[in-house]
């Protein structure tokens, strides 16, 4: 299909000034639109056929940035911007959004992330755009057509709009550092089971270096580390010098492979505003307020910190501090972080 | 709310672009605009797209009036493209098809009595002789076998006794030499569903009818139903786009459709030569019906006729 002369351009620029506000509210983003006056990109003089095709290809430019790889800034901006162009469409009846198969496990995902850190507008829009039943669930993604192409077009992704693709991460996951330690347990178990001194493995039998895993984890947690410096250069993010400060402050960040959750902290903490208080029930623990870098990994659910717990023992990282926040309000939801006294 | 998105003053007319626009894409639109108002005298919907517009929405939001007759939720919808068999040289590029929308729970049958092509409407024979003889039978009748070809099986329709399996000559052939086919087999096309067919979305298959009238079917997509969709069972398979074609008019009066095509037709200045009943008999036949020259007299089907 040959694309809607502008739009591209058009979408980009709202979502570029949606990322660089930095947080994820609605009303952050309806005041952009406002601003663009969005709505009126359905305007002019075309009749219907013309005006059926133009927000189909319309609904289905915006549609592409609500999927992965963008990140997640982008996806709930993306989401907005669907909400906003399906209800400003002239079409009777209303054009839909076209959903493939494959992608609704992500997009269920992503709302139950979004239910997780309590981002509730975007979930609330999401809730809307399911009940007005906004949404075609297809096969394939787009709809074919046969026109033999004039030229071929590469669809671009704005590099920016991108999340650094952490492949170390999503191969090094949690997951596997955990079930590489309780192999290594294992194997070390089974030596010395073997070995005449029940108390140590034989000396002939040390074959590998007994803390690699933690060198393993260590060395992603390194790249992850210089990635990030190399976003931050790269991009000229308007970094306040506490964040800089924080950055150097932080000693380790959980390598779980989500790029997304350190955005998400990172938006987490300029988006204090719609953050619940924590319960009080959870006040009786040692509750140390984590930075929201550390604090990423908290936007789940907490079954999910309670996973990465385990592999905590094996972090012989004395440096699991966490610098305390600045700022007093409650910022993101505590980990509740166990010393890892024993080994 | 949705509230928050929309435009503050009431009066907006949706038809006027806004002078200091900051998106791009109707600055654009704009610049069209203005150039059409310049070049067009007259600006409305000529037929063809006012026929496109209305096959493809006439039937959204339709429910039956019987209530067993209510498609239910978690059913498929197939978007099938179905070319036509003619090869014109002004097709090179766009090959014309008709678009049809078809459910998962329907069988085959109801696919293939939905499929209108021109070949089926011909009569056969020669009835220079006897004009108003034309026999009512047309190909539908005679030939009733038709197949499918659907991912190396070929759906027979077998229905009627004197529908024979087509496929079987393929079948043969491909059997005969190792020609690299793997085994094809042969089915009976009653029996099936869309929902029991594994397809491919993109990947021509074939529609064979009347011997050697031959279609390429693509199925575009597959969704599930919608609300807004048709959501009634008898309308389907419903056809959404059909291709214009331009009918042949009669030589003579250019009115009139042409339903005879002469051969060999002395009177006649060129051959093959198209005239319309009217002008074709008064033509070649005087006030008796008696043959006036030498012809040869086909009755004409034109491929527009479904238009």
């Amino acid at each position: 299909m040959s694309a809607v002369p502008g739009l591209k351009e058009d979408c980009e620029e709202l979502l570029g000034a949606f990322q660089q506000a930095d947080t994820v509210r609605f009303e952050r983003f309806a005041e952009l639109w406002r601003g663009r006056r969005f709505y009126t990109v359905f305007y002019g003089r075309i009749r219907a056929l013309e005006r059926n095709k133009l927000t189909k290809k319309t609904l289905d430019l915006a549609q592409q940035y609500f999927l992965p790889p963008y990140s997640f800034q982008i996806r709930v901006g993306a989401l907005y911007l669907l909400y906003g162009l399906y209800n400003a469409q002239l079409c009777q009846p209303k054009q839909k959004i076209r959903i493939a198969l494959k992608d609704w496990p992500e997009i269920q995902k992503f709302q139950q992330d979004l239910l997780d850190s309590q981002h509730y507008d975007a979930v609330y829009i999401f809730r809307r755009l399911r009940l007005a039943r906004a949404f075609h669930f297809t096969a394939m993604p787009k709809l074919l057509t046969y026109r033999t192409k004039k030229k071929i077009e590469e669809n671009y992704f704005k590099e920016e709009f991108k999340d650094p693709s952490n492949r170390v991460n999503s191969l090094i996951t949690n997951d596997v550092l955990e079930e590489l330690m309780n192999i290594h347990d294992h194997y070390q178990k089974m030596k010395c089971v073997i070995s005449a001194d029940k108390s140590q493995p034989d000396k002939a039998l040390s074959l590998i270096k007994d803390d690699f895993v933690v060198n393993l984890k260590d060395i992603t947690l390194e790249h992850q580390e210089w990635q990030q410096n190399r976003m931050k250069l790269f991009q000229n993010a308007k970094v306040t010098p506490e964040t800089e400060n924080k950055k150097k402050e932080e000693a380790l960040l959980e390598s779980e492979g989500s790029e997304r959750a350190n955005a998400l902290a990172r938006i987490k903490y300029k988006s204090y505003s719609a953050v619940v208080e924590v319960s009080k029930s959870r006040r009786h623990r040692q509750v140390q307020l984590e930075s929201s870098e550390s604090g990423s990994s908290c936007g789940k659910s907490p079954s999910r910190s309670k996973k990465t717990r385990t592999p905590q023992p094996a972090r012989r990282r004395g440096e699991m501090q966490v610098a305390q926040e600045t700022v007093t309000r409650h910022i993101g939801m505590p980990v509740i972080t166990e010393e890892d006294s024993d080994e | 709310s949705i509230d928050m998105l929309m435009s503050s003053e009431k009066e907006v007319d949706p038809d006027v672009i806004p002078e200091d626009s900051s998106l791009l894409t109707l600055r654009i639109r704009k610049k069209a605009l203005e150039r059409r108002e310049e070049t067009i005298i007259v600006d409305r919907a000529c037929r063809q797209e006012t026929l496109t517009y209305e096959m493809e929405s006439h039937a959204t939001g339709k429910r039956p009036d019987d209530p067993t007759d209510l498609i239910e939720e978690g059913e498929l919808l197939l978007t099938l493209n179905i070319f036509y068999p003619v090869i014109f040289q002004k097709h090179k590029d766009h090959k014309p098809y008709q678009t049809v929308l078809v459910l998962g729970s329907q069988k085959l049958t109801e696919l293939r009595d939905s499929i209108s092509c021109v070949s089926d409407l011909q009569i056969g024979g020669e009835f220079s002789s006897q004009p108003d003889q034309a026999p009512e039978h047309i190909s539908k009748d005679l030939y009733k076998s038709a197949f499918f070809y659907f991912e190396g099986i070929f759906y027979n329709d077998k229905r009627y006794p004197e529908c024979r399996d087509l496929s079987r000559t393929i079948i043969e052939w491909s059997e005969s030499h190792d020609r690299g086919y793997e085994n094809l087999q042969s089915a009976k096309m009653e029996d099936y569903v869309f929902n029991d067919l594994s397809l491919k979305i993109g990947f021509p298959y074939l529609y064979c009818h009347q011997g050697n009238c031959e279609h390429i079917i693509i199925i575009t997509d597959i969704r599930l139903i919608h609300h807004d969709d048709c959501l009634d069972r008898n309308l389907y398979p419903l056809l959404v786009k059909k291709h214009w074609l331009c009918t042949r008019k009669c030589f003579v009066c250019k009115m009139y459709t042409a339903r005879w095509v002469t051969n060999r037709d002395s009177l006649a200045p060129e051959d093959p030569c198209f005239f319309c009943d009217v002008c074709f008999r008064m033509l070649h036949y005087d006030a008796e019906g008696n043959k006036l020259g030498e012809f040869l007299a086909y009755p004409y089907v034109d491929p527009g006729i479904f238009n």
